[in-house]
């Protein structure tokens, strides 16, 4: 039985995480005959880089910024402006040069605005970056001759042959889903190799007391900086890789608005800022649940009832489609409950803290392996140590 | 090791916290630093690690000029110290709390798992090993004040500046926070330590630093200070009779 209880400890994170990558894999196939949700897919991988990002920024290291949208959009912008074949800074790239160019951009001004945040905290942090945001859309809205104004700006979209095919077997959008994938996974693989090195224990330990890490020799400014970059930069990737996909092709200054910016925190707040990954699965859960939610399928029965209600329906904000209800804006009045509640009974998140559990887990089984390793012991009695340990749940 | 404050002022606006210090440590000396309720210690605990910036007058550490310096800078360099209130890492682990100096000491060259065997060892003298896991919110304030000690111990400094360690703390932990003072005085280090526990100060240092109003009044063996009419002013007040002609207010 404690044998039993070791290995599941021990395979379980990577059970699920396989189980999880598998899912998101044949996510295409699965819905091929709906390409519709093939596109949220792409889509909501998109808000789980920004969100898992985000949360790299705020939840490892502290710095509740509000500008990360604005990194997504300048990466885009940037690598669009020189993507173009003329006007003004038009260099006529391809996406492949610009893209890595619009990360740059981001990262380099992400460098700026993280030295300038030096000596902001909170809500002084939170102003200066929604007035660096704001300013930066209103920017890209005004020079026309640069971003296209208000209509925003058309960008060069990539194509990869080798994804192609798969549109006959999948869904017409998987190419676009599975570079987003690519990019995704790229992104946790970077940042989670960030938070487990000694930059990880640095970012957390700044953002629990600065005084404190700085006295304990932690070079506060370079750590503060290094996650106002990495973040940007990963942003800029999510936004410059994301808009020059086959199906896009166009930025707009509103999507860097700071209602956008406010729904990728609620996501990664709804899923655990403190944990990259819960971060991301709570995006990824709550896009399509609002994009399931604009229209929720009903049963034949349940539809005329409705139909003869309409009138009622309508005057309440609700709505009627052809095999569904639509509930409009009450969604995101159900998305701001849910975020309400997040933040009133689960201040971890919803997602964290059962990642949390499952990795607690493993930890356990680790220490009694070192410890069982170390007395010279067969590592078969692992499971007899499992059980001697007492662990902490370790609330926060 | 040699700390040498030359003249450190420090003021607040209208208000003298650190008026003209000067006093210079050297070797492995054990140094109390005491004086009443706003006399300056945590200010010049906060002038010496670098988290304020004197006013006037130079700070030397080891031969280098460190006033001025940021608090990493100084920490790199050789001085360590513990806060009035603790300031455990809440929201990590007791072991992620000791590894933060140990992976951030400058030039570090050992691995996690060797820094992690090391933390061990100090959690195990802190009789904390059984609590590696635990958050350190989860911990009792006492437990707090020994975690600050341990983190010290892995940054290995060579001047440890101790602000109250045994404040709030029950006696069977004071006793453990005896033995760290001994087992690190042994190692050859220097310490500071900053205690309104005159019993434990008088016991543990060979040498006594007086402030009153930010001004050095008093420095020498504890015997000595002890005697010093100006110490016993400084605690105890002027005669009831001499006190009573004086203005509330005063």
């Amino acid at each position: 039985m404690n044998t039993m209880r070791a290995y599941y400890d021990r395979y379980l994170p990577w059970a699920l995480g396989i189980a999880f990558l598998f899912g998101l894999l044949v996510f295409p196939f699965y819905q091929r005959e709906s390409p519709y949700w093939v596109y949220v897919g792409a889509n909501a991988l998109f808000y789980a880089i920004l969100a898992s990002s985000w949360a790299l920024l705020a939840g490892y290291n502290g710095q509740f910024s509000f500008a990360h949208m604005a990194f997504m959009g300048l990466a885009t912008y940037a690598s669009g402006i020189v993507g173009r074949e003329a006007g003004i800074w038009a260099l006529n790239w391809s996406p492949a040069l610009s893209i890595p160019f619009g990360v740059l951009v981001a990262g380099v001004v992400g460098l700026l605005i993280g030295y300038l945040c030096l000596r902001l905290r909170s809500t002084y942090l939170a102003l200066f970056t929604i007035a660096f945001a704001e300013i930066l859309r209103l920017v890209f809205k005004a020079e026309v001759d640069l971003t296209g104004g208000p209509n925003g700006l058309y960008l060069k979209t990539f194509n990869l042959p080798f994804l192609e095919g798969l549109t006959r077997y999948a869904s017409t959008y998987a190419p676009m889903y599975y570079t987003m994938l690519a990019v995704f996974l790229f992104s946790l693989v970077v940042m989670y190799a960030l938070v487990n090195s000694r930059y990880g224990i640095f970012f957390r330990a700044v953002r629990e007391d600065e005084e404190a890490a700085a006295a304990l020799g932690v070079h506060v400014v370079r750590v503060r900086i290094l996650a106002f970059v990495v973040s940007s930069m990963i942003a800029g990737l999510a936004g410059a890789v994301f808009h020059h996909s086959p199906g896009i092709g166009i930025v707009v200054p509103d999507e860097m608005q700071i209602g956008r910016m406010s729904l990728v925190i609620a996501m990664a707040v709804i899923g655990g800022s403190n944990n990259l990954m819960a971060a991301a699965i709570g995006a990824l859960f709550l896009h399509f649940a609002l994009e399931w939610l604009q229209e929720i399928p009903m049963p034949d029965a349940l539809m005329s009832w409705l139909q003869a209600h309409q009138a009622t329906l309508e005057a309440w904000g609700f709505g009627l489609g052809e095999a569904g209800l639509k509930t409009n804006a009450w969604r995101m009045v159900a998305f701001g409950i849910l975020l309400m509640v997040t933040l009133r009974f689960w201040r971890n998140g919803l997602v964290s803290p059962i990642l949390e559990r499952i990795m607690q887990a493993r930890a356990k089984e680790e220490v009694a392996r070192g410890r069982a390793a170390k007395a010279g012991k067969d590592l078969a009695d692992v499971d007899k140590l499992v059980v001697d340990e007492s662990p902490n749940e370790g609330g926060q | 090791m040699r700390l040498e404050l030359k003249k450190v002022v420090k003021q607040f606006g209208g208000l003298t916290a650190v008026n003209g210090v000067s006093f210079t440590i050297e070797g492995s000396q054990l140094v109390g630093l005491i004086g009443p309720n706003g006399a300056g210690k945590s200010t010049l605990t906060n002038l010496i690690s670098g988290i304020l910036k004197p006013t006037s007058g130079e700070i030397w550490f080891n031969g280098e000029r460190i006033d001025g310096k940021p608090p990493y800078v100084i920490a790199a360099r050789g001085i360590g110290r513990t806060f009035q209130v603790t300031r455990a890492f809440r929201r990590m682990t007791v072991l992620e709390n000791l590894l933060t100096p140990g992976l951030a000491k400058f030039g570090n060259r050992k691995s996690r798992a060797q820094l992690e065997e090391e933390a061990m060892e100090i959690l195990r003298f802190l009789t904390m090993d059984h609590l590696r896991w635990e958050y350190a919110s989860n911990l009792s304030g006492g437990q707090q004040k020994l975690l600050e000690l341990g983190r010290l111990l892995m940054m290995d400094p060579d001047l440890i500046i101790l602000d109250e360690p045994f404040a709030g703390v029950h006696p069977k932990l004071q006793r453990t926070i005896y033995d760290y003072i001994k087992r690190v005085k042994a190692r050859g280090k220097a310490i500071i330590l900053i205690s309104h526990d005159m019993e434990s100060i008088f016991t543990l240092s060979e040498r006594l630093l007086v402030l009153n109003f930010g001004t050095l009044i008093a420095d020498g063996p504890p015997e000595e200070v002890k005697e010093n009419p100006e110490v016993i002013e400084a605690y105890l007040g002027k005669d009831e009779e001499e006190d009573q002609f004086l203005p509330t207010a005063a």
